[in-house]
């Protein structure tokens, strides 16, 4: 009998292949770092035991969908965002649902090297997970933290780690449980004056070196040809010019507005540790003011820019003819 | 002191002026510190291009498309009162200020609407100033 969270997901992967349900397995398993995890894809039932999950996954998995054939049978292995994001790449006809199978996982957040790796003299040399306890071998010595301490951020600002329509859930409670809206430090950022509001933007976004490294890693960034690479009218500076960093934070997040589904893989993927899920997040802080709209959550309901609903009333437009700025 | 007038852009819908004479005096008459930017439909105005404007160094933005029903191609306006509304107040968070936006959705029975509406824009933005932000996009011309 499969007891842990592996063995549970790994003899999961083995009945679909084995049975032919689905064509390839998505999960993750060793990197060549000690600390690090990467994706990969499982073809054959007797390389099911590659699979594994801990909380230095970092990549959003569905971000895969985009690149692998259309109809394709596939199985991932999804957390809460994952499941979110594979659910708006549905509703956007990137893949269809029935030739998806969703191994769902209760999260149990994602690590931030960041905090755990201070300074750049002291490197992380391996990482050990024990519940709530994480243990690490840094070249000084061992460390040992709370889970919570060193959480990603965009996991501690995570509304929904249980995964979203998934055809089955590996039972082991997560650490999290669902919790209310708490974008406490949105309201923060919200509060400063506007001049504040632009310094603390262009801190973040002057670092840039416009690697893409974020948008790569985005399950919601498909598009075939991206608006920075457009060179014919060249609608963005492609150097790292202050405007053309500025347009690229600014568009990008914009393009994600009632789509981005907080994973914060943008944020892990940047080599210049810019904080962008921020952007993201307010945007869709809006559209849930406005719309009541979250991504991901409702498998009919299309993201507030796709459906227009007749919002006169908000807008101050009536059709009789009264209107105002 | 001669100051100068805040630069504005104006997007415009091709069909939002159903009076002739007003679309004349857009296409010609605009004073110079406003730019015309005409467009097929207000739902064609990218994002993009309203930021374009602002750090290409826009006081202000002005976006006038048809009143919802009104719609040449059914729902292009209704996408840009969704889609430019969160814009702007996305700007707004990161600096360039809500106030230096005016939506203006035309009724087909106004007439000479543009006029005042773009005069009293300018008042706004002489008592807001110059925009100090987001002001950042140098044109090839000056590169080199
Ligand atoms: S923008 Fe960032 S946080 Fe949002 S879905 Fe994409 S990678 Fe995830
Ligand atoms: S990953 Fe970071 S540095 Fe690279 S383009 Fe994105 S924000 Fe810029």
């Amino acid at each position: 009998m499969p007891t842990t969270r592996d063995q549970k997901i790994q003899a999961e992967a083995k009945r679909l292949l084995q049975e032919g349900v689905v064509d390839v397995v998505i999960g993750f398993t060793k990197g060549t770092l000690p600390y690090k995890m990467q994706p990969c894809f499982i073809q054959h039932a007797e390389d099911v035991e590659q699979l594994e999950l801990n909380g230095l996954c970092s990549n959003n998995l569905a971000v895969y969908l985009n690149h692998r054939p259309k109809d394709e049978r596939t199985a991932i292995v999804v957390r809460g965002c994952e499941s979110r994001a594979v659910q708006t790449l549905v509703l956007e006809n990137r893949h269809a649902r029935e030739n998806l199978y969703l191994i769902g996982v209760p999260c149990i957040g994602i690590l931030d090297l960041q905090k755990i790796q201070q300074h750049e003299q002291d490197p992380v040399l391996a990482i050990q997970e024990e519940g709530d306890q994480v243990h690490v071998t840094l070249k000084s010595g061992e460390k040992t933290f709370q889970r919570s301490e060193i959480l990603h951020n965009a996991c501690l600002h995570c509304n929904h780690p249980l995964p979203v329509n998934a055809d089955m859930i590996i039972d082991e409670a997560g650490l999290f449980e669902e919790r209310t809206f708490d974008k406490s430090y949105l309201e923060s950022f919200r509060s400063l004056s506007l001049k504040e509001r632009y310094q603390e933007f262009t801190k973040e976004a002057e670092r840039c070196i416009r690697c893409y490294a974020c948008r790569e890693a985005c399950p919601m960034c498909y598009c075939e040809e991206c608006f920075v690479n457009h060179s014919r009218p060249q609608w963005v500076d492609s150097t790292i010019d202050p405007a053309g960093q500025q347009a690229w934070h600014i568009i990008r997040a914009f393009h994600q507005t009632g789509r981005c589904v907080s994973c914060g893989a943008c944020e892990r993927a940047c080599p210049m540790n810019i904080k962008m899920t921020y952007l993201t997040d307010l945007l869709n802080q809006d559209m849930f003011k406005e719309y009541d709209f979250e991504p991901g959550l409702d498998p009919a309901l299309m993201p507030p820019f796709l459906a227009l609903g007749e919002d006169n009333e908000k807008f101050g437009v009536g059709p009789e003819g009264s209107h105002a700025g | 002191m001669i100051r100068k007038k805040p630069a504005i852009v104006l997007f415009q819908c091709q069909y939002c002026l159903a009076s002739s004479m007003d679309q004349y005096w857009v296409e010609t008459e605009l004073p110079e510190n406003v730019k015309l930017i005409k467009v097929s439909c207000s739902g064609r105005i990218d994002p993009l291009y309203i930021l374009n404007a602002v750090q290409g160094g826009a006081d202000g933005i002005m976006v006038c498309g048809c009143m919802p029903e009104k719609c040449h191609y059914k729902e292009g306006n209704l996408h840009a009162r969704r889609t430019l509304s969160e814009f702007c107040n996305f700007l707004n968070l990161l600096g360039y200020s809500q106030d230096r936006f005016v939506f203006h959705w035309m009724n087909i029975d106004e007439r000479g609407v543009i006029q005042s509406l773009l005069t009293e824009f300018e008042k706004n933005l002489e008592k807001l100033g110059a925009q100090p932000h987001l002001k950042t996009r140098t044109f090839s011309q000056e590169k080199a």
